[in-house]
């Protein structure tokens, strides 16, 4: 709890320092992060002759928005493990001894996979535009889409990390659940390529909201982006809630 | 400076602390000794506030452990430090987080580096030390913004006797500057180094407390006489008064005489099997 100025600014301090080095731990173990990143530019490049061939006049879109869900619901396992190697460094036990609040931990582990996940979407966005001859008519919404979508792949990566008991648990879970879930959600594929009964199912997949989310923003609708966003959002305050409350007991206890 | 009253905590059916009671006052080095599942790592981590007691209660300088823990440097039996980083930026982040700001930090850093003698690995990665100089790490990360209350568990496990040394006279150090030390051990000569007051843990009770004068009083030494084709020995805890009495009753050439005194490692096995 914060009480006054001078309360105020040691939790800013804290808050900093708790940034500051997990940005380093990021820089340190940069190989993921690179995967990531270079993997949806090389898929937009082999599919785009076919997607703009089926999808005259939405090829692009699809094109860029399928593998960027795909590509990021996979950076799940970057969240994920930034949590979980907490616990086999037995070091999140050391940061909750500390003066630091469980809030003050979050936030300082939370922001920098936040700048990841955001970086990662604007390189393959940046791509989409420089390359692939992208047209953006809501830029403004394009950047709360893709806002809201990190933050809800920040909000189930930390679940995860609460969930499972290792780290090939993690990996195993990432890989089943971005393939699944974005496959579903139309991103490997447009959806309404797919079997009637997966177009039914398609709403429950998160990657079904995002791609909405994000060709709706694409193409300046703020109702067809607002929408998904709003479910999107929900599905990330339950998640983020449910991490908290699990990392508020400590990760060394958690299932293990 | 530390004051804990019946703690009991409990983990499914397995009691670990049972009434745990144990006061440190400042300046005030106390060893707390006991066989493994005695309670000391359960008891260590309540007061660092990462686990909460089903009854009793645990203060620092008046304080709950969660508003206290500005004022306790802590050190895990287990390495608990970042593989990746380096000895300098574990120490910048374990400053920052207790509100150290550039310049007061530095000189901490230099401050417990020198007394550590880690002065030569601050530009290692953790990963890439050995088992004791990540243990010097660890304490470091303990001292290094000089806490009213330090909970060292094992620090000296594995590390070399200069090391151990160093470590020692930083605990001197810190006591005599009023810090309040609850240290952690097998290892019992160590205690006797630190001129630590005792206390023994089983149980998850603490069954014995006081200066290790105050509890090796009642313990008995041992008086050997060697006669060459005879050994005598006798337990007294009077030993000066048994060997006069045994030299009395002697006629014979002496060969060799020797007077043990108790030891912790005495009081520590008469007091584990008594209890």
């Amino acid at each position: 709890m914060l009480h006054d100025g001078s309360s105020l600014k040691l939790s800013a301090l804290r808050v900093a320092a708790l940034t500051r080095h997990n940005l380093l731990l990021r820089r340190r173990d940069p190989a993921s992060l690179i995967t990531y990143m270079i993997m949806p530019v090389i898929l937009m490049w082999l599919t785009r002759p076919l997607l703009t061939r089926l999808m005259p006049g939405g090829g692009t879109a699809q094109d860029v928005t399928g593998p960027l869900v795909f590509s990021s619901t996979l950076a799940l396992q970057i969240v994920g493990m930034s949590l979980l190697s907490e616990r086999t460094w037995r070091t999140w036990d050391m940061l909750r001894a500390t003066p630091a609040t469980a809030a003050e931990l979050l936030i300082g582990k939370a922001v920098p996979v936040l700048a990841v996940l955001l970086l990662q979407q604007a390189v393959v966005i940046g791509y989409g535009v420089g390359v692939a001859g992208l047209g953006v008519a809501g830029p403004y919404l394009l950047l709360l889409a893709v806002l809201v979508w990190s933050v809800t792949l920040l909000a189930a990566g930390s679940l995860l990390a609460t969930l499972v008991r290792s780290h090939t648990q993690l990996a195993v879970l990432t890989d089943i659940g971005a393939i699944v879930l974005s496959t579903l959600g139309g991103a490997l594929l447009p959806l309404s390529m797919m079997p009637s009964i997966a177009q039914h199912v398609a709403p429950a997949s998160p990657g079904y909201w995002a791609i909405s989310m994000l060709k709706a923003a694409i193409r300046g609708d703020a109702t067809g982006t607002l929408a998904p966003a709003a479910i999107l959002g929900a599905i990330a305050v339950a998640a983020g809630a449910t991490a908290c409350l699990r990392l508020r007991q400590g990760l060394a206890r958690l299932r293990s | 400076m530390l004051e804990a009253r019946g703690l009991v905590k409990r983990y499914g059916q397995v009691t670990a602390l049972d009434g745990f009671t144990l006061s440190v006052a400042p300046g005030e080095i106390t060893g707390l000794v006991g066989h493994n599942g005695a309670g000391k790592t359960t008891f260590a981590r309540i007061v660092a506030g990462l686990a909460a007691p089903d009854a009793g209660h645990v203060t620092i300088a008046g304080l709950a452990p969660r508003r206290a823990a500005r004022l306790i440097g802590m050190a895990p039996q287990e390495i608990s430090l970042y593989p990746a980083v380096t000895v300098r930026e574990s120490l910048r982040l374990s400053g920052g987080l207790n509100g150290q700001l550039r310049k007061q930090l530095t000189a901490a850093i230099g401050e417990v580096t020198d007394a550590l003698c880690l002065g030569g690995f601050l530009h290692q990665r953790i990963a890439t030390l050995s088992g004791g100089q990540q243990r010097r790490a660890q304490a470091a990360l303990a001292l290094l913004h000089r806490p009213p209350l330090v909970l060292l568990d094992e620090p000296t496990a594995g590390v070399d006797p200069p090391t151990r040394r160093a470590l020692l006279a930083a605990l001197r150090e810190r006591a005599a500057d009023g810090a309040a030390i609850v240290y952690t051990t097998h290892y019992l000569p160590e205690l006797a180094d630190l001129q630590a007051t005792l206390a023994l843990a089983r149980g998850g009770r603490v069954i014995a407390r006081g200066t290790a004068q105050q509890l090796l009083s009642g313990l008995p030494g041992q008086v050997t006489v060697d006669l060459g084709d005879e050994v005598l020995q006798v337990a007294a805890t009077d030993t000066a008064a048994a060997l006069a009495q045994l030299l009395t009753t002697i006629s014979k050439p002496l060969r060799g005489v020797s007077v043990t005194e108790p030891s912790l490692d005495d009081l520590y096995q008469a007091l584990a099997s008594a209890a």
